[in-house]
């Protein structure tokens, strides 16, 4: 059971430990790690699976979706 | 024009990167800043004399930052805090911490090793940056002198804005030094949250069908400053309401249909009310464990609107029929839905009256619940109460009265023993006129009893309680009940003389023993003009009652035998 995250973010100093560092905490294990850059915007996908089965990743996309970088969040697997 | 509007104004003349710190700071309208000076922050502290930033030295940064943490919530605007770099930078870390775990708005200000040095193990050199990732909002190391306008706007923006929280600025040496001409910017303004109507809609019809609604809030009400809004529906509705500890004072503590606390050390009343509602309107708290106790069997029965600033937290934990994000006040303003719940709340009143607190404890001895009861009476409606953490702290959130939210400062989230006293400081400053006492414990006082000396410093005239069962008496009693009586490293017994400390800082103190010395103690606690210390002896065996022991439903509290 796993799931992907795909977060488009402003680049900025920290904001790549920041987000995974979240994703970590949260109660996710990071299985996989993608990232592309255009100029100032970037993404991020992670390939994710929760610790316990009772951690949401719809919660977690709104986490992340706090942070001051991250622009925007989608969210997709078998997770709810 | 706002402070980022301010900031926005072109800039002529290249100015120090020092310089251009204290007028950042100066144009958010920052009056007091928290600190501590030391190398990497010297040209900071440089720049200081002559501006409109009255400084106060604490003893130690983690009070800088405490301080900074009271004040941001008494005022509602970003406390500030300031530290060099290392160790300095690393003693703010359980201030941060503090504010982040209660959302409190604050800008902590770090020096750091200049640019070159920067990841070379330089002296003082640490990476509070990435230290401190876990803890804050948003975090800066400034790279260009030019930047700093823009970066501190956007800092006390980020703080204060939405759901608030700390944010760090780390400045390295060269870039404080060097001069630059500011780089112009946007002002920030913060986005609008547009009302949920379709959620508004069938939050009414919830309340119109609810037979026996409970009212749950907690802090967010005093960071979203919705006293009035969620007073006006609490008095609208009538349904009974039960606070988070850091929701205390947001319907004054004396009104009718409040019944207490919740959770772990709350009222009976409050978590029988929980488990039988039909109804849980949650407003700006979050199903802390504290609150909720064993999470599947909280609220059993109810339905739930969630109301919250914060979209995370809405079905975090606890999944709501209804969510909504946005201005608490708009939103419970939106909820004029009455429910038909007159036999609820008689049986609710009921139960408040049948568990009400007892206060006839046996003996001569002083009994703090009633000491602390008598102390809020009489210290009125002007007072703000800071706590530490410990058996004090729960005893205050039972037994005091609040009429609003920020006449209780306690650590709510982080539980930081030490809170108290820098937490008086911060408050004393926020607000001057009022009457501020910290009550605080024989273990707690001592983990930052050095702040005595910024009390006399600037003659604040705190008002210091300080409990003393010569134990760390939570933890004995958790021994007591939970680990067989195996009592382990919580004897205190070797504390110092307090009244003695006290006075060798040059603080009014005095200790008392005895029930009888009770009504004389708050009177010349209350009446005295400076800081004042009362060194009050306490049973060591009293215990907090209510409790629901770990891993329980909070209906099953254990209660002091009546």
């Amino acid at each position: 059971m796993s799931g992907r995250v795909v977060i488009d973010f402003a680049r900025a100093e920290g904001a790549l430990v920041r987000m995974i560092g979240l994703v970590e905490r949260r109660g996710f294990r990071v299985r996989g790690i993608v990232m592309a850059e255009e100029a100032e915007k970037a993404s991020l996908t992670l390939d994710v699976q929760p610790l316990d089965p009772r951690r949401s990743l719809d919660v977690l996309a709104l986490q992340l979706g706090r942070l001051h970088e991250v622009r925007q969040v989608s969210v997709s697997g078998t997770l709810s | 024009m706002s402070p980022a509007a301010a900031h926005a104004a072109p800039a002529a003349e290249p100015k120090t990167g020092a310089r251009l710190v204290v007028e950042a700071l100066e144009c958010e309208g920052v009056r007091h800043i928290f600190g501590y000076p030391g190398g990497a922050i010297m040209p900071v502290y440089d720049a200081l004399p002559g501006s409109k930033l009255e400084h106060i030295l604490v003893r130690h940064e983690q009070a800088a930052a405490l301080s900074a943490d009271a004040y941001g919530r008494v005022t509602g605007q970003p406390g500030v805090c300031i530290a060099t770099s290392g160790p300095g930078a690393t003693n703010l870390i359980t201030g941060i911490a503090n504010a982040f775990l209660d959302s409190v708005p604050m800008v902590a200000i770090t020096g750091q090793v200049a640019s070159p040095l920067i990841g070379t193990d330089a002296f003082q050199e640490v990476d509070i940056f990435g230290i401190t990732l876990p803890i804050v909002k948003h975090s800066y190391i400034v790279r260009s002198t030019a930047d700093i306008p823009r970066i501190f706007a956007e800092a006390f923006h980020i703080a204060r804005s939405g759901r608030p929280g700390p944010v760090l600025i780390d400045l390295p040496k060269d870039v404080v030094m060097l001069a630059a001409a500011p780089a112009p910017f946007e002002p920030f303004v913060e986005e609008e949250c547009p009302i949920d109507e379709g959620g508004i809609e069938r939050a009414n019809a919830l309340i119109a069908e609810a037979r026996a609604p409970v009212l749950y809030f907690g802090g967010g009400i005093a960071i979203a400053r919705a006293e009035r809004a969620l007073r006006d529906f609490s008095e609208r509705t009538g349904m009974p309401s039960v606070a988070t500890l850091k929701g205390l004072g947001g319907v004054p503590t004396d009104t009718p249909s409040f019944l207490g606390m919740l959770g772990m050390h709350g009222m009976r009343a409050a978590n029988v009310a929980i488990d039988n509602c039909d109804l849980l309107i949650c407003v700006g708290a979050r199903f802390d464990d504290r609150a909720t106790g064993k999470l599947d069997t909280f609220a059993p029965r109810a339905k739930v609107i969630h109301i919250d600033r914060d979209p995370a937290e809405i079905g975090k934990l606890r999944r709501a029929e209804v969510g909504m994000c946005g201005d608490l006040s708009q939103i419970l303003d939106r909820l004029t839905a009455l429910p038909e719940a007159e036999p609820w709340k008689e049986q609710c009143a009921a139960q408040k009256a049948l568990w009400a607190m007892s206060y006839d404890a046996p003996g001569s001895g002083i009994y703090a619940p009633a000491l602390l009861k008598q102390l809020s009476e009489e210290a009125g409606d002007n007072a703000i109460f800071t706590c530490d953490v410990g058996q004090h702290q729960m005893w205050v959130a039972q037994h005091c009265r609040f009429t609003r939210p920020q006449a209780h400062l306690t650590s709510a989230g982080l539980g930081t023993m030490g809170y108290g006293v820098p937490a008086g400081v911060g408050a004393l400053l926020a607000e001057p006129e009022a009457t501020v006492i910290t009550v605080s414990g024989d273990g707690s006082i001592m983990m930052n009893i050095h702040e005595l000396a910024t009390i006399r410093r600037y003659r604040l005239p705190l008002k210091i309680l300080l409990l003393d069962n010569s134990q760390l008496g939570m933890v004995r009693q958790w021994q007591e009940l939970f680990f067989n009586e195996n009592f382990s490293e919580i004897d205190l017994a070797d504390n110092p003389d307090f009244a003695e400390v006290a006075r060798a800082f040059g603080i009014e103190a005095f200790t008392i023993d005895h029930r009888s010395q009770v009504s004389a103690a708050i009177e010349r606690l209350l009446k005295t003009d400076g800081p004042i210390l009362c060194h009050v002896r306490i049973d060591p065996r009293e215990n907090v009652w209510p409790l629901v022991p770990p891993n329980s439903s909070n209906v099953q509290m254990m209660e002091k035998s009546r």
